[in-house]
């Protein structure tokens, strides 16, 4: 590699670290919470009527939703791109620390959580 | 050897990872996949007909404790309450505000059936309605779904996921707390709204809270108290119409407490005309706030949900009022001219008994109060189609719509008047030390009406005043 491009890349991955930390403090000052984690990063590929499946935390079980984010959610989101984040693999555009809050989320959520109902 | 151990260990660790948290029920093996009620009903028929004939099924049962009832069947289902008023005319459908969110799905959300009206005749159809996993599985929970031909019907929400349902409707348990909250805390229309002391923290709590349910108390279930036999509930309350069992559930009848628990000869005298709950449940709503008068003639809309409502007056850790009650109440039926009390209210449920009568006990109440439509010619308490109001604000339509289904009638006018409800308090009882103290009760600011409850005067004053 030429040292030039070394140089070019080395201020882009600069801009890029700097981005993020920027995102993640302004993130961190309105303290993100899961649920809004998950509107931002999952919602638009997974609305209803979705070609992706619907998927809301009450679509699946706790257990499923573990094994989705340990097991089955890199090998089935690492080749799709994200438009809403600048068309980053969707594995690369969610921070490792955001993706554990949605998971949290989800879990909590989950169709076999326990919800008092109400009726109107 | 150890090694065969261990790796049937290690095996079994494997069967066992499907079951939630690592735990293990016994119907796990008894079907492969959840199709339904009808599941159940291949070894549970017997069960399935004793829950059909029960209160929860049914919302309507026998009424001895109903002094002007007459030996009607009645319950939730053909009489006319002041919060939701009465579920026949808004049972089942998705109710939208005009942003197209749901505001409400119906009065059978809270039915233990899966959409269809409960009938009296029993059928194969009607079996199959009866949603056993709301109180059976822990993990379950349910949505209206609208299905192809259009009808309505209550489906686990994991109805296209086959794995989770079938994983869910295997953790079949005896009833746990949270099953039965899952109801009787969110009637009413919110948190608590309705009884004031079933709000939904009793699900985890501490014995500071409830000395019964706090789990490090007695982490009772609701069961420990309230099962009888064959889907039979023990203890109406007060303001409940039918029951499933004839008896009260009472604290210290000896099955539990004795009628003389205390180490204190004064206290256990004053048990003989005070009911335990009085001087053992100081207060209600202590984490969510109860509906203490709903004003239905003010309707009130709420802007954040595009939604109207009843004016509604919300309390919190209110102090019960206390009155004579000794096991019966009368109850302001439909289809009869109102009564109202001298207050000028209709009395939608008083507590019956006084002083004089030996099988009276001052008991602690929750007194809902409120304002109710009233035909004009009838003088009939008339009901509301509250999820249509909900959505438009219409009261005028959503009264006559509801009055044309409950009574069948068109043309009346109708005017408002304030309604009061006498409702048992019976839960959240606190720790010992916090127990009424003597002057909570004959103090200047007492919790007791002295002279509407009977009395000449207080009889501690009486008591210490010598004698002419
Ligand atoms: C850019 C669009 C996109 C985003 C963002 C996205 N997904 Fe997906 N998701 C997909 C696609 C595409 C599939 C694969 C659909 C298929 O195989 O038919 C999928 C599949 C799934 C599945 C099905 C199980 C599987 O592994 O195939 C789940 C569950 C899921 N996504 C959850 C999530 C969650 C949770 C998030 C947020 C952390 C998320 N998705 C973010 C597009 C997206
Ligand atoms: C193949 C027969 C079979 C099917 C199907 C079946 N059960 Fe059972 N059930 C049993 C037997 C046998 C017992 C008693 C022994 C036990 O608890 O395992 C039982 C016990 C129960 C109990 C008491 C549990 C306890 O802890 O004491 C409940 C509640 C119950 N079943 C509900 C259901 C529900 C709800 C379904 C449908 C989802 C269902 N059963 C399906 C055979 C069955
Ligand atoms: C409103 C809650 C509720 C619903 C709904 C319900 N049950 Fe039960 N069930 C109970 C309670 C409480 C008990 C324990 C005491 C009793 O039998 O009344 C019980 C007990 C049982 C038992 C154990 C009986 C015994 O003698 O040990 C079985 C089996 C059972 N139910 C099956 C079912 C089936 C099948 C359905 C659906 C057709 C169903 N239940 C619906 C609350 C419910
Ligand atoms: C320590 C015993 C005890 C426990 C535990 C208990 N209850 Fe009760 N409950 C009572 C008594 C006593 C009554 C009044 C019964 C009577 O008058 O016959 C009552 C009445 C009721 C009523 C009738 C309406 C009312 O409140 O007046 C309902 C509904 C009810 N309880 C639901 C529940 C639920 C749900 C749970 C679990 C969260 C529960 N109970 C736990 C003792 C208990
Ligand atoms: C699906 C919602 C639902 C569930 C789950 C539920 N209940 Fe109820 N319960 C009701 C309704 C509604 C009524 C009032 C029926 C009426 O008045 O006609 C009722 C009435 C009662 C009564 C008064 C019975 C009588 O004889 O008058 C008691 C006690 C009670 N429930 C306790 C429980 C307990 C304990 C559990 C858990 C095992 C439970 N409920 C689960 C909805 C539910
Ligand atoms: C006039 C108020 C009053 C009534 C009525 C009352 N208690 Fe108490 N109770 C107290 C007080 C105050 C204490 C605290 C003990 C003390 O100071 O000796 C107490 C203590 C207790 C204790 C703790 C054990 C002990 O002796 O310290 C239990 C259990 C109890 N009561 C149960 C009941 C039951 C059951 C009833 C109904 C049969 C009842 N109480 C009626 C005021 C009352
Ligand atoms: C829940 C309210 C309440 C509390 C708390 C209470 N009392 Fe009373 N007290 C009553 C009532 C009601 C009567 C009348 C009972 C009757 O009609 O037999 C009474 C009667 C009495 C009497 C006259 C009858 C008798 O049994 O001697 C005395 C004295 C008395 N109370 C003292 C006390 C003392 C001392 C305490 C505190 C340890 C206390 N009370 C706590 C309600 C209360």
């Amino acid at each position: 590699m030429k040292k030039s491009s070394l140089i070019v890349a080395a201020v882009l991955i600069g801009v890029f670290v700097l981005g993020l930390a920027n995102v993640a403090t302004a993130a961190k000052k309105k303290g993100p919470k899961g649920v809004d984690l998950y509107k931002e990063y999952c919602k638009p590929c997974h609305e209803a009527d979705s070609d992706n499946g619907e998927y809301t935390p009450m679509t699946m079980i706790q257990d499923q939703w573990e094994r989705f984010f340990d097991k089955e959610f890199v090998d089935s989101h690492s080749a799709v791109l994200d438009p809403n984040h600048d068309n980053k693999p969707v594995t690369e555009a969610i921070s490792e620390e955001d993706l554990e809050k949605i998971k949290a989320f989800a879990i909590d959520h989950a169709a076999d959580s326990e919800q008092p109902m109400t009726c109107g | 050897m150890t090694r065969r151990i261990i790796s049937m260990l290690s095996l079994l660790a494997l069967v066992a990872l499907p079951a939630a948290a690592g735990k293990t029920y016994s119907h796990q093996e008894y079907f492969e996949h959840y199709e339904g009620t009808s599941t159940c009903l291949t070894c549970h028929e017997d069960e399935a007909e004793t829950f059909f004939h029960s209160q929860h099924y049914q919302w309507t049962g026998e009424t001895p404790a109903i002094v002007n009832a007459d030996g009607k069947l009645l319950g939730k289902k053909n009489t006319i309450n002041d919060f939701c008023t009465n579920p026949v005319p808004a049972w089942i459908g998705i109710t939208k505000n005009s942003r197209g969110e749901v505001l409400s799905q119906g009065c059978s959300k809270c039915h233990a059936g899966l959409g269809k009206m409960p009938s009296a005749e029993m059928s194969r159809e009607q079996l199959e309605n009866i949603d056993c996993l709301i109180c059976h599985a822990s993990g379950y929970n349910r949505t209206l779904v609208e299905n192809e031909d259009g009808g309505l019907e209550w489906k686990p929400i994991l109805w296209k996921n086959q794995e989770g349902l079938d994983s869910v409707s295997k953790r079949i348990t005896m009833p746990k707390r949270t099953s039965c909250l899952r109801c009787h805390s969110g009637s009413g229309g919110g948190p608590n709204y309705k009884r004031g002391d079933i709000e939904y923290a009793l699900a985890d709590t501490d014995r500071e809270f409830d000395v019964h349910m706090g789990t490090d108390g007695g982490d009772m279930a609701c069961m420990d108290c309230h099962a009888g036999t064959s889907h039979r509930m023990r203890g109406r309350g007060v303001d409940l119409m039918g029951s499933d069992s004839p008896d009260r559930l009472r604290c210290g009848d000896g099955a539990c407490h004795e009628t003389a628990p205390h180490a204190k000869e004064l206290l256990n005298r004053h048990a003989v005309r005070v009911d335990c709950t009085v001087c053992h449940i100081p207060a209600f709503a202590k984490e969510d706030a109860t509906d203490m008068i709903r004003d239905w003639s003010t309707p009130d809309y709420i802007e954040e949900k595009d939604k109207h409502l009843a004016t509604i007056t919300m309390g919190a850790n209110v102090e019960p009022e206390i009155a004579w009650y000794n096991g019966t109440v009368w109850a302001q039926l439909p289809g009869v001219p109102v009564r109202t009390d001298d207050e000028g209210a209709i009395a939608m449920v008083v507590p019956q008994g006084d002083r004089n009568d030996a099988n009276a006990k001052l008991h602690a109440f929750k007194v809902h109060r409120g304002m109710m439509p009233v035909a004009d010619e009838s003088h009939w308490l008339l009901p509301i189609n509250v999820e249509e109001f909900f959505a438009d604000g219409n009261m005028d339509g959503a009264v006559r719509e509801a009055a044309h289904v409950v009574y069948g009638i068109e043309d009346f006018e109708y005017g408002w008047m304030p309604v009061k409800r006498y409702m048992g308090i019976f839960h959240e009882v606190q720790p010992a030390d916090n127990a009424l103290r003597c002057l909570d009760c004959h103090g200047p600011d007492g919790r007791l009406d002295w002279a509407n409850l009977g009395y000449e005067a207080d009889p501690l004053a009486a008591a210490l005043t010598p004698s002419h």
